[in-house]
């Protein structure tokens, strides 16, 4: 039974792990990405706190317990609620940087959101924008006739 | 002797203490409180490198090790500790900038986890440290306050955090196979760690202490967030930051992980990044992504370095890695005011001639002409390699020479293009004074290792000898159970 309950632990321990990765490289909303980064962080401390943990075991508290009684390794839970509140505190500065982000940006979208911020790098640097789809580098190679200059050689024949 | 944890301790304390100065009568203490903390933090670590005799151990908290956290000194933790207040009094903001007080209580956030990460000999103590010095710098990157800072910061900090949690993945998975995070005694299980699992577990370590490496997977973030930040900020990460990080992974490979297949990975990750690191900056068309390109570029000679075995690796990689402090983070504070395009900096030599000058130096160094330190450094790697000899290592070999030719093309178009006669149109802005001043004293260092390259050749072995000797670090940390506790 306690097997059992191990491995559907572990299973779902690397399933959070796995959705929170996924979440971060398919999503493209920056509050999403957040979203996914603490599902990643939930997955990996229950990792941690599965490597230590014992089905027949007791807290490991000294206070009222017989100390034969065998105890869970109190070191990874130590390590897990070290790493929670890391955890915490890199969230709430990620989400204020994401509505400074929206503040300036007015979007959460990620694409557009990072081709403003290069566009913005490029104009800091004094370079035209570096190449994206919506606007090849280079000239065309046939700009298209303005009628202006059109009627203007037209005129010349005559 | 003074306490080695003060370092550690100071910077931490001010960094907190700092910001209550705002605005009231201590501001005048308040300017000077960071850069004597760091002052008394480099005296400190002076005074324990030029005393040092033998490697000691700091216990932490009274509990004897491998169940306490020790600090570990010798002289490879020593010169990079040491290197933290150093550059980081260099490169001190100013009171005159924008959020001076913030940038200054972050900087010694940044300064304490650096020295703390230096220093740690425990998986875990490792970990909080570099979560730390992570925290102070997205802080430092936003600190921009440009839409372009937060953004960057933003992207930064998930790439990080991912990697964090990546490596904390591998930090359970080591406990799960050993039941230790103390690194000396995880040396003296290293035999359990020899199978895939271990194998596994180190790879999530390199990914995750690799973000602020540069290490190729998961280096995106660089160029934007170089050109994004202060560059100040920007020459602390590139310069400092990152070798902390590489000293991390490199302890982890000396003690932890003495197998082929750990040395391999970390090879090819190298070359990989060399490969992708100067192609993009023969691409960039403005001065500070060029510098984070080849910047990732030369952190992935200084991991093929790291990755050949023995005493030699260790000396190469130690030299290759402090070089590139020195000469990226003077080339980042040249680039403060002639960041933008390198098209824009026509004449920029008549405006700065000390400035261009400077450049020169730095550029040919980080080149390898022949007096100046960086042909030894890259000297050293290619003898390595060549010594290592299988066809990895020629591979690499080859790289690192194609690297140098591409670094020569985009080096030295920019310093064609700063003594290029200037045309009307702008004029190139010249150096502010304190970023010369800087530079000036990184280029001075430069040209005494030129000089002194003897004695830096027997103290580099000096550091490499006791950084591979596995058997002392262990022996130093396990042996001391009943040892000085602290003092």
């Amino acid at each position: 039974m306690s097997t059992l309950f191990g491995l559907i632990f572990f299973v779902g321990a690397i399933g959070l792990c796995v959705i929170g990765i996924a979440g971060i490289v398919l999503s493209r909303n920056l509050f999403r990405m957040v979203l996914a980064l603490a599902i990643a962080e939930a997955g990996a401390n229950l990792m941690l706190v599965l490597a230590g943990y014992r089905w027949d075991a007791v807290a490991p508290i000294l206070a009222g317990t017989p100390a034969t009684q065998p105890m869970v390794d109190p070191v990874p839970q130590a390590m897990v609620l070290t790493a929670i509140v890391i955890g915490v505190g890199v969230q709430a500065l990620a989400l204020s940087l994401v509505i400074r982000v929206k503040q300036r940006y007015a979007t959460l979208d990620m694409r557009e959101a990072r081709q403003r911020m290069q566009d913005d790098l490029d104009r800091e640097a004094g370079i035209t924008p570096s190449r994206s789809q919506e606007q090849p580098a280079g000239e065309r190679p046939l700009p298209p006739p303005s009628h202006v200059a059109v009627e203007a050689a037209g005129g010349g024949h005559d | 002797m003074t306490d080695i944890t003060l370092t550690v301790v100071l910077p931490l304390l001010g960094a907190f203490l700092l910001p209550l100065t705002r605005d009231n009568a201590l501001a005048w203490l308040g300017r000077l409180f960071g850069p004597l903390l760091l002052a008394v933090s480099a005296w400190i670590l002076f005074m324990h490198w030029s005393t040092f005799s033998a490697p000691q151990v700091v216990i932490l908290g009274g509990f004897a090790p491998p169940l306490g956290i020790v600090f570990y000194i010798d002289r490879l933790a020593l010169l990079f500790a040491l290197a933290v207040p150093l550059m980081t009094l260099l490169l001190w903001p100013g009171d005159a900038e924008k959020d001076a007080l913030r940038r200054q209580s972050l900087t010694l956030l940044l300064a304490a986890s650096l020295t703390g990460l230096a220093l740690s000999g425990d998986l875990f103590n490792i970990y909080v440290f570099y979560e730390l010095a992570a925290v102070a710098s997205y802080g430092l990157v936003a600190g921009s306050g440009s839409a372009a800072g937060y953004l960057a910061a933003f992207r930064y900090l998930l790439v990080s955090a991912l990697g964090s949690v990546i490596g904390l993945l591998g930090i359970g998975l080591i406990y799960f196979e050993t039941g230790t995070l103390n690194l000396a005694h995880l040396a003296t299980l290293s035999d359990e760690l020899a199978s895939p699992q271990g194998l596994a577990a180190f790879a999530m370590l390199v990914i995750g202490f690799g973000v602020k490496a540069e290490l190729f997977p998961v280096n995106g973030w660089v160029p934007e967030v170089y050109a994004a930040a202060n560059r100040r900020v920007a020459a602390l990460l590139a310069g400092l930051a990152s070798k902390l990080a590489v000293l991390v992974i490199v302890r982890v490979l000396l003690l932890v992980f003495p197998g082929e297949e750990a040395r391999q990975l970390l090879l090819m990750l190298g070359i990989l990044g060399v490969i992708t690191g100067e192609l993009a900056a023969w691409q960039a068309r403005d001065l500070s992504r060029m510098l984070a390109w080849s910047s990732i570029g030369q952190l992935g000679i200084v991991f093929i370095a790291f990755s050949l075995p023995g005493e030699a690796g260790l000396i190469a990689g130690v030299a290759v890695a402090m070089h590139h402090l020195v000469v990226k983070t003077a080339l980042f504070l040249l680039a403060e005011r002639w960041g933008g395009s390198i098209d824009k900096l026509r004449g920029a030599a008549g405006v700065s001639a000390l400035g261009a000058g400077l450049f020169v130096l730095f550029a040919l160094s980080l080149l390898g002409l022949p007096p100046l330190p960086g042909f030894w450094s890259k000297f050293l790697v290619l003898g390595g390699l060549a010594e290592a000899a299988t066809a990895m290592h020629y591979l690499a070999m080859t790289v690192v020479l194609t690297g140098t030719v591409l670094e020569g093309a985009y080096l030295l178009r920019v310093i064609t293009t700063l003594y290029a006669s200037p045309d009307d149109t702008s004029a190139p802005q010249s150096q502010k004074g304190s970023s010369l001043l800087a530079s000036a004293l990184l280029g001075v260092a430069l040209i005494a290792a030129a000089v002194l390259i003897e004695p830096l050749w027997q103290t580099l072995g000096d550091i490499a000898a006791q950084g591979v000797d596995t058997a002392g670090y262990t022996q130093a940390v396990l042996g001391t159970v009943s040892g000085s506790a602290g003092s």
